[in-house]
This record gives C-alpha cells, sequence and structure tokens, in this order.
C-alpha cells in the first residue's frame, strides 16, 4: 500500500476500521466509527483511511459553527470500498481535501454522502490521481437555508483504468449555492465518464446551481464523456452548465510554444494548470509539494 | 548583427493563398513598418514567421542568419531570437504567469535563472510597465483587460530579449499613458542590438517609435517601401492610391450573422 505522511498536527489514521495512530485535542472525538469536531476554535486534522480488501464505514460529525481543515488521505487496496457520509451543522465552514492514493488491479467504489445544514459554507476538493480503476458517487444534500457548497474534482485516468464518477448538489432549502468544477485528463487507453447532477427541488427559490465539466483527451484510444445533468423544479433559481470534452486548445500551445517552451513542456504546463487548483482548497505546504509530484503522472504523452 | 529574411514568401490558411511573394529583409537596430488596409496579410506574415501551424507557406524561405526559420518548431524560432506580440493574446487559466516566464526565461538557457534573480527581473519590468503587482500570480492572461494583455505581451519582450521582435498592433487596447510606457520600453530595447517590424494603422506609435524602414502590404504583396513619409501619406490619404499602382486592394469578406431562433436553430432569412 502507498506511503502517506501526515500533513497536521492532529490527525487519526484508521486502518480497516482500527486505529492505528492519533493525535488529536478535545474539541476532535472518534468512537464508533464517527468522527466529531466540536465547535471552539478553528482546528485542523488530518484523517488517513487504510482499507485493504475490505468494506469501511466512516462518518464525520461536524457541529454547528465549528472551523475545520480536513485532509482526508484515502489509500484503499484489493477489492476495497469506502463509504463517507458527513454531517455539517448550521454555520459550519468546512474545507476538505480528498487526496487518494490508492492503488489496486480491482475497481474500488466510492460513496460519499454529506449533509450541510443552515449558513454553513463547505468546500469540497477531490484529487483523482491515483492508479485503479472506480465508481464513485458524491452526493451532498443542502438541508438548511444559505448553506453553500463548492466542490473541485481533478482527475486522472490513464493505461486501461475506468474510472466513472457520479458527482450530485441536490437543494433541499431556499437560498442554497451548489458549484462543482470537474475536471478530467484520460491517457492511453484510459476512460472516464464525469455526470454531474443538480438539482432543485420546489420550494427551494433563490438557489443557484452551477457546474462546469471538462475532460481533456490526450491519445486516440482514449474514452471520455461529461455529462451535465440539471433538474429544476423551481423557477426562481440560478443554474449554468458547462460541458466539453476535447484535445487541447491549439492556440493555447501554438502561444507557450511561442516563448520558447517545447510541446511536450507547454502541454505539462496546460493540464497542471486545468487540475492544480483543486489543491487550493485547504493551505497546506506538504499536501502542495505531494500533490506537484504526483502530478507528474499526467506528464509524459505522445501527442 | 542579425538578419532576419523572408524571399518570395507564398503563404495559405485553409487552402487559400493570403501572401503572394513577399520579400522583406530586417536586421537588427532597424525598426520595419508594416501597413496595409485590414485582411490584406499582414498578421499573416508575422505568423508565418513565427510558425502558427494553421499557416502553410507553399513556396519562399525565412532564414535568421542564414539558418532555416521554416525547418524550425515554433519553440525553436523563439529560442533562435524571434519574438512574436500577439494582437490576441490567448488566455491560460490555472497557468500563473510567474510559473510561464520563469519556464519561458530557462527554456532559452543552459543553467536556469536562480529564483532570487527572476522574481528582480520579473519585478523590475513590471515596474517599468505599470503593472498591477500581482501580476505574478495571476493567471496567464486570464481576466486581463485589452490594455493588461498588450502590456503583458511587451513584458515577456522585455524578459525575453529577442533578436527580432514582431509587433502585432501592440497599440490596440492601450490608451495614451499606457502607449507612453509601452513605448518607452520598446525604445530602451531599441538601444540595444534588437530588430523590430510594427504592425499598427496607427501614426501615433510611429510618432513614439519611429521606424527607419516602412513597407505596404496590399493584397499579399509589398507595393510600396520608403520611410515616415508614406505613413503620413496614409494617415492623409488613406490606400486609395495604392490602386493608382494597379493594385487592388483585398477587401475584408464581411461574414453573414447567424440568426438564432428557439433553442438555438439556425433561421434562414
Amino acid at each position: 500500500m502507498a506511503d502517506y505522511v501526515i500533513s497536521y498536527p492532529h490527525y487519526l489514521v484508521l486502518e480497516n476500521g482500527h486505529i492505528k495512530d492519533a493525535c488529536f485535542n478535545e474539541l476532535i472525538s472518534y468512537k464508533d466509527q464517527t468522527l466529531t469536531i466540536k465547535h471552539q476554535e478553528p482546528v485542523q486534522l488530518h484523517v488517513v483511511i487504510l482499507v485493504d480488501d475490505a468494506e469501511f464505514s466512516l462518518n464525520y460529525n461536524i457541529e454547528a459553527l465549528a472551523q475545520v481543515d480536513v485532509i482526508e488521505t484515502r489509500i484503499l487496496g484489493g477489492k476495497a470500498i469506502l463509504k463517507r457520509h458527513m454531517t455539517i451543522g448550521d454555520g459550519a465552514i468546512v474545507n476538505i481535501f480528498h487526496e487518494n492514493l490508492s492503488v489496486s488491479k480491482e475497481t474500488l467504489v466510492f460513496d460519499d454522502q454529506g449533509t450541510i445544514a443552515r449558513d454553513a459554507q463547505v468546500q469540497f476538493g477531490y484529487a483523482e490521481l491515483s492508479d485503479h480503476s472506480e465508481e464513485a458517487n458524491f452526493h451532498y444534500d443542502l438541508i438548511g437555508e444559505n448553506a453553500d457548497v463548492r466542490l473541485r474534482m481533478a482527475a486522472l485516468a490513464k493505461e486501461s483504468e475506468k474510472k466513472n464518477y457520479t458527482i450530485e448538489i441536490k437543494h433541499l432549502a431556499p437560498n442554497t449555492t451548489g458549484i462543482m468544477d470537474n475536471y478530467g485528463v484520460v491517457k492511453n487507453r484510459g476512460s472516464m465518464t464525469i455526470d454531474g447532477i443538480g438539482t432543485i427541488t420546489k420550494g427551494q427559490h433563490g438557489s443557484a446551481s452551477h457546474q462546469t465539466n471538462k475532460i481533456i483527451i490526450f491519445d486516440p484510444e482514449c474514452y471520455a464523456s461529461a455529462n451535465p445533468y440539471l433538474f429544476i423544479d423551481d423557477f426562481d433559481v440560478k443554474a449554468s452548465h458547462a460541458a466539453g470534452v476535447g484535445k487541447m486548445d491549439e492556440e493555447h500551445l501554438y502561444y507557450l510554444e511561442s516563448r520558447g517552451l517545447s510541446k511536450t513542456q507547454s502541454m505539462q504546463l496546460i493540464t497542471y494548470g486545468y487540475l492544480k487548483p483543486v489543491v487550493e482548497v485547504v493551505e497546506n505546504k506538504m499536501l502542495r509539494e505531494r500533490f506537484e509530484t504526483i502530478l507528474a503522472k499526467v506528464g509524459g504523452t505522445n501527442v | 548583427m542579425s538578419v532576419l529574411k523572408v524571399e518570395n514568401l507564398h503563404v495559405a490558411v485553409g487552402g487559400e493563398e493570403i501572401l503572394k511573394g513577399v520579400d522583406l529583409t530586417l536586421s537588427t537596430q532597424e525598426t520595419h513598418a508594416l501597413m496595409g488596409p485590414n485582411g490584406n496579410g499582414k498578421s499573416t506574415l508575422l505568423a508565418a514567421i513565427m510558425g502558427h501551424p494553421r499557416y502553410e507557406v507553399t513556396e519562399g524561405s525565412i532564414t535568421l542568419d542564414g539558418e532555416d526559420v521554416l525547418a524550425m518548431s515554433v519553440d525553436e524560432r523563439s529560442r533562435k531570437g524571434l519574438f512574436l506580440g500577439m494582437q490576441n493574446p490567448q488566455e491560460i487559466p490555472g497557468v500563473t504567469n510567474s510559473d510561464f516566464l520563469r519556464a519561458a526565461m530557462n527554456a532559452r538557457r543552459e543553467q536556469p535563472l536562480n529564483l532570487f534573480r527572476f522574481i528582480k527581473a520579473l519585478e523590475g519590468a513590471i515596474d517599468d510597465l505599470g503593472m498591477d503587482e500581482n501580476l505574478a500570480h495571476r493567471y496567464l492572461n486570464e481576466g486581463f483587460s485589452g490594455g493588461e494583455k498588450k502590456r503583458n505581451e511587451i513584458l515577456q519582450m522585455k524578459l525575453l530579449q529577442p533578436k527580432f521582435a514582431l509587433l502585432d498592433e501592440i497599440d490596440s487596447g492601450l490608451d495614451v499613458d499606457a502607449l507612453g510606457v509601452v513605448s518607452n520600453v520598446i525604445n530602451d530595447m531599441r538601444q540595444g542590438d534588437m530588430g523590430l517590424l510594427l504592425v499598427s494603422h496607427y501614426e501615433r506609435l510611429y510618432k513614439l517609435v519611429p521606424p527607419t524602414h516602412v513597407h505596404v502590404l496590399v493584397d499579399g504583396r509589398i507595393v510600396a517601401e520608403g520611410g515616415m513619409e508614406l505613413i503620413n501619406k496614409i494617415n492623409a490619404e488613406g490606400y486609395e492610391w495604392v490602386k493608382e499602382l494597379g493594385v487592388d486592394i483585398r477587401e475584408k469578406e464581411e461574414k453573414q450573422g447567424i440568426m438564432l431562433g428557439v433553442c438555438g436553430n439556425k433561421v434562414t432569412q
């Protein structure tokens, strides 16, 4: 299994459901697969989840008005399934970065669910550059007025990996905001599907649902599909979507090459730029450096 | 001294011949102005020299100090000392100006520039051009105004120190003050060993950066050459007089507007 590096002073390492290592203060507790974060002062926490050929469920209970930055490192192997549920209380401010470092020859399953209460502001970052196929479902419900969620994903499917993502933000309260930006890169014989779903149910006036899904393909044998869905059942809302699958913009490449960068360098810079902003969800130097190292996987290309 | 030589250059775009035999010789320390009505080949010439993939050279040659430029890739041309300040610089999301500029500067050096020196050079250039001090951390041209993009082109020119700079309508989008600032930077660089090829419709640029040679490009050919007097003539009379030389002015095709109806269906008028 891949190595992990603890990146915050407070951390919890769970291996197949058991605590392998932990260090946290009285604001954080873990019991019966539930991690509770209390409101008092801002807290930063690194959670490492190791699951080998098993199924594991984890719950987060982030209490009202808590302010928390979380790095969640996911290292799954074999035929593993991770189910994660997050309850975010009123007015909480949460930034959570999911760093997937899994390696498997099997298809891994990720099922992230969550409810976000009134006035809570949540940013989700998903770095999906890991080495395996997967079926992933990220679903968040906005259940309280003024709940605000921003989700950004950077994903890479290479060699013969098949990665399928269904990402849904559901508005179940008025004046809620849900914005998602999903970016993918597909190389070799890789395959990627991104279904972005924004749902606003009846009565949720003043809500906004926006999404962008873009996939760059590098090689002729790639498969990619980016599908936006908006299900809107109220009149007084704002909604938009943009989706695209295509090769890298020739004009962008030409511009960088005209300043002396080689084609490979230009492609790398453009792809990094495409995927890199995901890491801005939390401020952590170690994470940033790790992510940049992992980005090198995107590098070499035959185009 | 370096020489950039264009001989009998024919260039086609999408199968249509735009340049029909252009000859032009530029030496460093010279400033050439390229004028002509819109759609007659000025930008095509500059793009062909830089190597834009959509512009196909069907005949003729371009050499830089005797070396075949047409055999070089775009990035090689840049590293050999050609620079094109573009009319519509691309916006590239996620790529910061500083990452890009550092990569571009290092592309032409054997030893990478140390960070301290890079920051010093960048800050100096930002200051000289009166640009936003957060520029380094902003994404390349993203959300820049027209004038900021043009200044960013000049900033790149300043940092990359080319032998030949081809500037395509660098004055468009700049107000009088900004044009003054940009002209000062260009004039500073002219003091060194740099050659310039300027494309502009406006006398105001040529007054600030006086050319040593003036060429008029009409319908894919250079039809007149001279000095400042040619600019004054065009400024006063336009291009009608070239018809007396037996040259047809290529009219820019007016594209028919498309009307969009319900659900984006095309409506025929």
